[in-house]
C-alpha cells in the first residue's frame, strides 16, 4: 500500500473522528462514501425526485396498465366503419386507430418496447462512447487518432443507407438487434464530447495533484476526470432516450425489430402522420408520452448531474 | 498547431481512400440494381445488355472501382444513371439550397441555443429555467415531419404569411431584389422548423456546462471586480462552457451535404437530402458514391474545425 491509499484509507481518518463523536456527536458527520453522498444529495433535489416518480409511474402504466385495460392492442375491426378512427370516447379513451385498434392499449403495449429499445441502446451508446472518448482524450497522440477517424468514418456512413443494405440480408430482427442496431450509430457524439471535455480535464490542476499522489491512468479516467465530464453526458443520454424511440419506428420501416400489428410509440407516429389533419390524436398521442419521458428524464438527468457536480454546495 | 492541422489534413487523405472502397462496396450491396428501377420493362434483352454495358455494369466490381476511382481524380464524377447528366452538375444545382438552408437554419440554431442555455444556466432552479425546458423538450420530442406541418398548417395556409413550399414563386418576372425577398420568404419556414429542431437540443448542451462554469471562483472574482454581468457571461463565461457545444454543432453541421431529408421533403425544398434519397431509391450509383464521399469531406474537415476551435478556446488544450 503506497503513501496515497493510507491517507484515504478508513481506518485512519475514523480514529480521528471518535473523540469527536463522545464529546459533541451531533457535530460530527457520518462518513458517507462518494456514491452515497451523491445519492443523498439526489434525494433532497425535488424537481428530480418529481421526474423519477414520473418516469416510475409511465412504467406501471406501460407494463401494469394491461392488466386492468384488457383490450388487446392488436385486436383490429374493421368491419364496422365507425370502429375505425374514432375520435376519443369513453369506450377507447384514446380513440381507435385506422384499422379500429384501440389506441389506449396500443400505447400500453408500444411503450414496453419503446421505454426498453429507448433506455437499452441509450446505455449501451453511452457506455461505448465514454469508452472511446475517454481513452482518445486521456492518452491523445495516436491513440486519439485511430479511435476519432474511427469515429468520423462512422459518422460518415449515413443510417438510410445502412439500413438499405441490411434489410437485404435481414429480414427478421429481433428487439435485441434493433438495440444493438441504434446503439452502433449512437455512441459517436457521446464518444467525441467526452473526448473533447477530457482534452481540456487532462491540463487541469486537480488532474496533476491526483497524479502526484500516485493516481494512476483509470483511477484518474474514471474516477477523477469522468464526474467532471458528467454534464454533457448526462444531456447526451437523455436526448439519446428521444432519438432511440424515433429511430426504432425508422428501423421497423425497413423490417427490423417488431412490426405490425405489434406496436411502438414510434410506428404509432408513423401511422398517424399521414392523416394528422383529420385525426390528430394518432400522432398526439404518442408524441406526448415520448415528450414526458424524455423530460422526465431530463429532470433526473439534471438531478444526478447537480448531485456529481463537486462546485454544488451542500445546505 | 499548425503542424497539428497539416498532420490532421494530410490523415484525411488515405482515410478517403480507405472510405470510397467502402462506400463502393456498400452502395453496391444495396438489393436490387439500377436496372431493376431505372429500366423499361419491356425494353429487349439486346437492348437491356447494351445499357448494362454503357453503364459499365458488367465490368468486375474493382474494375469498375478503378475507372471511378481514376477519373474521380482528375475531379470528373462520371453521369447520372438516371438523367445521364455529369454528377458536378447534378450536385452543383442541389447543393446551393441546402447550404442556403442549412447554413441560416444552423446560424440561429446557434445564436439561439447560447441565448437560451445562457439565461437557462443563470436562472437555474426558477420558473425561467423550467419554462426553458419544457420549451426545449417539446422541440426535442416533437417528430419534424409534425412541426413542419404544423407550421405549413398555421402560417401558410391559415394566416397566408409564407408560401409552402419551393424555393421561389413561379410565372412571374421579378427584379433581382424582388427574387431575394421572394427566396427569402420561402426560406422563412423551413429554416425555422430546422433551427428550433436544432436549438432544442444545443441549448441543453449551453446551459448544462454554464451551470457548472458560473460556480467558479474566477467568475465570482471577476464579478467582484466589476465586469458587466453581459460580457462576463459572453467573455469570460461561454468560452470556458462552449466546448460541448462546439462538438456537437460541429457533427451536426458535418452532415449539411447530406441535407435536411424530412425538412426539405415537406417543404419541397430542393438539396442535398431530397437528392440522397431520390439516387438511394433509383440506385443511381454515380451520384450516391460522390454525394457519400463529399457527406464525409464535410464530417472530417468539421470535426477538424471543432478540435481547432477547443484549442482556440481553451488555449490549455494541446496536441502533442
Amino acid at each position: 500500500m503506497d503513501i496515497s491509499e493510507q491517507l484515504n484509507s478508513a481506518n485512519v481518518t475514523v480514529d480521528e473522528v471518535e473523540p469527536f463523536l463522545e464529546v459533541a456527536p451531533a457535530l460530527v458527520q457520518k462518513r458517507r462514501s462518494q456514491g452515497r453522498i451523491i445519492f443523498d444529495r439526489f434525494l433532497r433535489n425535488r424537481v428530480a425526485i418529481g421526474g423519477a416518480l414520473f418516469l416510475f409511474l409511465l412504467l406501471i402504466f406501460c407494463f401494469f396498465g394491461p392488466l386492468f385495460w384488457r383490450i388487446d392492442p392488436t385486436q383490429n375491426n374493421v368491419l364496422s366503419v365507425s370502429a375505425t378512427l374514432a375520435p376519443p370516447s369513453l369506450a377507447h379513451p384514446f380513440g381507435t386507430d385506422d384499422v379500429g385498434r384501440d389506441t389506449l392499449a396500443r400505447a400500453m403495449a408500444g411503450g414496453r418496447v419503446s421505454l426498453s429499445v429507448g433506455l437499452l441502446s441509450m446505455l449501451l451508446a453511452i457506455v461505448f462512447g465514454i469508452g472511446i472518448g475517454s481513452f482518445a482524450g486521456f492518452y491523445g497522440g495516436a491513440v486519439d487518432n485511430v479511435l476519432m477517424r474511427f469515429t468520423d468514418v462512422i459518422l460518415a456512413v449515413p443510417l438510410y443507407l445502412l439500413l438499405f443494405v441490411l434489410s437485404a440480408s435481414f429480414s427478421d430482427g429481433t428487439p435485441k438487434s434493433v438495440i444493438f442496431l441504434i446503439a452502433i450509430f449512437g455512441w459517436t457524439y457521446a464518444a467525441r464530447l467526452v473526448r473533447g471535455e477530457f482534452l481540456a480535464l487532462k491540463e487541469r490542476e486537480f488532474v496533476l495533484a491526483s497524479r502526484t499522489i500516485g493516481a494512476r491512468d483509470f483511477r484518474l479516467m474514471f474516477r477523477h476526470m469522468l464526474p467532471n465530464a458528467a454534464g454533457p453526458i448526462i444531456v447526451n443520454a437523455t436526448l439519446l432516450i428521444g432519438i432511440n424511440i424515433i429511430l426504432e419506428s425508422v428501423l421497423s420501416y425497413f423490417g427490423f425489430g417488431i412490426k405490425e400489428p405489434d406496436a411502438s410509440w414510434g410506428s404509432m407516429i408513423t401511422v398517424g402522420q399521414g392523416i394528422f389533419d383529420t385525426d390528430p390524436w394518432l400522432v398526439l398521442v404518442p408524441a406526448f408520452l415520448i415528450f414526458f419521458t424524455v423530460l422526465s428524464f431530463n429532470l433526473v438527468g439534471d438531478g444526478l448531474r447537480d448531485a456529481l457536480d463537486p462546485y454544488m454546495t451542500e445546505r | 498547431m499548425g503542424r497539428y492541422i497539416i498532420r490532421r489534413v494530410l490523415q484525411a487523405i488515405p482515410l478517403l481512400f480507405f472510405l470510397t472502397i467502402g462506400m463502393f462496396l456498400l452502395i453496391h450491396l444495396l438489393p436490387g440494381g439500377p436496372e431493376a428501377v431505372l429500366f423499361n420493362p419491356r425494353m429487349t434483352a439486346a437492348a437491356r445488355a447494351n445499357l448494362r454495358a454503357q453503364m459499365g455494369l458488367d465490368d468486375p466490381l474493382f474494375i469498375q472501382y478503378f475507372k471511378w476511382l481514376t477519373s474521380a481524380l482528375t475531379f470528373n464524377f462520371g453521369y447520372s444513371f438516371a438523367t445521364s447528366e455529369s454528377v458536378a452538375a447534378v450536385i452543383a444545382r442541389h447543393f446551393p439550397p441546402t447550404l442556403e438552408l442549412f447554413g441560416t437554419a444552423l446560424s440561429l440554431a446557434l445564436v439561439l441555443a447560447v441565448t437560451l442555455g445562457m439565461i437557462a444556466a443563470v436562472r437555474q432552479g426558477t420558473m425561467t429555467d423550467y419554462g426553458l425546458t419544457v420549451l426545449s423538450y417539446f422541440g426535442i420530442a416533437m417528430p419534424v415531419f409534425l412541426l413542419g406541418l404544423l407550421a405549413q398548417d398555421i402560417f401558410g395556409v391559415w394566416l397566408g404569411w409564407f408560401p409552402t413550399s419551393g424555393t421561389s414563386s413561379l410565372g412571374y418576372t421579378l427584379t433581382p431584389f424582388q427574387a431575394l425577398l421572394d427566396n427569402l420568404q420561402h426560406l422563412f419556414l423551413p429554416m425555422m422548423v430546422l433551427s428550433i429542431a436544432f436549438s432544442a437540443g444545443w441549448s441543453r448542451y449551453m446551459r448544462s456546462s454554464m451551470i457548472e462554469v458560473v460556480k467558479q471562483d474566477y467568475m465570482r472574482t471577476a464579478r467582484a471586480k466589476g465586469v458587466a454581468s453581459t460580457s462576463l457571461l459572453l467573455r469570460h463565461g461561454l468560452r470556458n462552457a462552449v466546448i460541448p457545444l462546439i462538438t456537437v454543432v460541429a457533427i451536426d453541421f458535418g452532415a449539411v451535404a447530406g441535407g435536411a431529408t424530412i425538412t426539405e421533403g415537406i417543404f419541397g425544398w430542393p438539396g442535398m437530402g431530397l437528392l440522397f434519397i431520390d439516387s438511394l431509391d433509383r440506385r443511381d450509383y454515380p451520384v450516391l458514391l460522390a454525394l457519400l464521399m463529399i457527406g464525409a469531406v464535410f464530417v472530417i474537415a468539421f470535426n477538424l474545425i471543432a478540435d481547432i476551435l477547443y484549442a482556440v478556446m481553451d488555449p490549455r488544450i494541446r496536441y502533442s
